[in-house]
């Protein structure tokens, strides 16, 4: 007997939001990460305004990614550790719709909180206004696509021991084009140019990543939990 | 004499074309090297298997 | 005739056939590409003239394109095996993948390090955010990814499926990055490279680059077969035709 298909998803997102809240101290982790990362630039480089305002979209977009990446390697974690990610793949309902779902709710539970920040570290490092809804938008573009890309070598490393080292060297290659258009937007904002054409690209990127990633990521799972 | 010295300065180049060709041979010369090592090492470590095993067999079975 | 090769392909596919047949290749392999090196290398530095731009700097080049080519010829070999190796499970096709990728990393880094020996006197300096470049870049990443995610598994033939699939992810992600560096660079429109001015080459210095690039192939296929049978050996470690050769080898 199974369930029908929207209620498993529904079912899916409540549980990996409820885990996620009764440990809500990590979850302010990458926020936390974040803020102390784009306080000490000006330290580091000093507080000239022309200075900070030139990477201040760079520098936002980076830190968000890094701390995306911090949290990237706990996405299937503890699901490995009690099983129940086997038991997902064991389940009926198709693995990859499964799987979107956590990703979904890995989103929701940490990108969210930094895109809410974003805006604030931004305006620390005095980005001119006019560039905000661009970099709040490619932020929106590009957070959802690196956890899908992040989602399928986290889970061609779910069968090893633990390494958020190995898992940085894996999604860096991927992560090259998105930190461009991302970043390419907010330059382009910046200057005064017209950023339609780097946020059109990503939004295609995050409809191909949307479906395909979630079926990548279920093969990825069948091979690394294959004994 | 004069002609060695004058092919070995490469035109005034000589600083980047022979580092060039130095990391070329370097790097191949590791890449055939590790694989020779590799083997041996298993070789090696199979035969002691082996030997163990062997050993292990020929003695009687001794009470604990 | 028809039914004879996928019967050799299929004997070729047991791993004692496959060791046999690497050592027997292996050196007439190592010798083709001994051969053409010295030929390549003589024509190459010696008979060659110097540039009429670039004077001697240019001879780099003997080494550095042909690596440059093996380095995505390298990848190209380890998806498609990486590939069949998930498709079809063959164990051959995994030990294939997996030891095509140190080769191939040593020619990616070697085109870095040739490259940017090169870029130095020519462009006056060492690295410049080009689209070749950072593709090249990526791809030393991707291999170093795909050595990495293969050696972090207990199970080695778990660990060459796993890195054949990120192997593949990265067959569709290198065009990205190069095509995204592409549009990066006009945005910020920085320094333009023009990495080949003349692309007409005299033959003098066309030949020498062609025995190189044969002898880059030839060198690979040696020293894939070196790798290939050394990983045999230790996939096969408890089969009686392994213990054999390891009992032949112990007065060496």
């Amino acid at each position: 007997m199974s369930a029908p298909l929207p209620q498993a998803c529904a079912a899916m997102l409540r549980r990996d939001l409820t885990l996620a809240w009764r440990r809500r101290g990590d979850l302010a982790m990458p926020v936390l990460y974040a803020v102390i990362v784009a306080v000490l630039f000006p330290f580091a480089l000093g507080p000239d305004l022309a200075l900070l305002q030139r990477i201040a979209g760079g520098v936002v977009l980076v830190t968000v990614l890094l701390a995306m990446l911090l949290a990237l390697d706990g996405m299937f974690a503890s699901d490995i550790e009690d099983g129940s990610l086997e038991q997902l793949v064991l389940a009926p309902q198709p693995l990859a719709l499964m799987l979107g779902m956590k990703i979904l709710a890995h989103w929701i539970t940490t990108a969210l909180p930094l895109l809410v920040i974003a805006p604030l570290l931004a305006g620390m490092l005095h980005l001119p206004l006019p560039a905000m809804p661009a970099l709040l938008l490619a932020l929106l573009l590009a957070t959802p696509l690196l956890s899908l890309l992040g989602a399928v070598l986290v889970a061609l490393t779910a069968g090893t021991r633990r390494s958020g080292m190995l898992l940085a060297l894996m999604l860096l290659p991927l992560c090259v084009p998105v930190v461009i258009f991302a970043a390419g937007a907010v330059a382009a904002a910046q200057e005064g140019l017209p950023w339609f054409a780097p946020v059109a690209w990503l939004s295609a990127a995050l409809v191909l990543a949307v479906v395909l990633s979630p079926l990548a990521c279920a093969a990825a799972l069948r091979i690394a939990l294959d004994a | 004499m004069i002609a060695l010295s004058h092919f070995l300065a490469m035109g005034g180049y000589a600083a980047y074309v022979w580092p060039a060709y130095a990391v070329f041979f370097a790097v191949l010369v590791t890449d055939n090297v590790a694989p020779r090592l590799r083997r041996r090492r298993i070789l090696r470590e199979l035969r002691e298997r082996l030997a163990r095993q062997s050993a292990r067999a020929r003695r009687p079975p001794s009470k604990p | 005739m028809s039914k004879w090769i996928p019967l050799w392909l299929h004997k070729l596919g047991s791993p004692p056939t496959f060791y046999r047949f690497a050592r027997t290749v292996r050196p007439w392999a190592m010798g083709l590409a001994l051969l053409f090196g010295v030929i390549g290398l003589y024509g190459g530095l010696v008979l060659a003239p110097p540039d009429y731009q670039q004077g001697d700097a240019y001879r780099i080049i003997f080494i550095h394109v042909p690596s440059a080519w093996m380095s995505m010829f390298v990848y190209a070999m380890m998806g498609v095996s990486g590939f069949v190796a998930l498709v079809w499970r063959i164990k051959l096709a995994e030990v294939v993948a997996m030891e095509s990728a140190p080769i191939g990393a040593a020619f990616t880094f070697i085109t870095l390090v040739t490259g940017s020996l090169w870029g130095k006197p020519m462009w006056g300096t060492w690295w410049t955010w080009d689209a070749r470049l950072t593709s090249e870049l990526v791809l030393l990443f991707l291999y170093l990814g795909v050595i990495g995610l293969y050696h972090a598994f207990e199970d080695r033939r778990q660990g060459a499926r796993a890195a054949s699939f990120l192997a593949i992810i990265g067959i569709i992600n290198v065009p990205i990055v190069h095509y995204s560096v592409d549009w990066w660079n006009t945005l910020h429109q920085g320094t333009t490279v023009n990495l080949f001015g003349h692309s007409k080459m005299p033959w003098e210095m066309l030949w020498p680059l062609l025995a190189m690039t044969l002898a880059t192939k030839f060198y690979y296929a040696a020293s894939l077969c070196r790798r290939a049978g050394t990983d045999i050996l230790a996939l096969e470690g408890g089969k009686d035709w392994v213990r054999e050769i390891a009992q032949a080898e112990a007065g060496r």
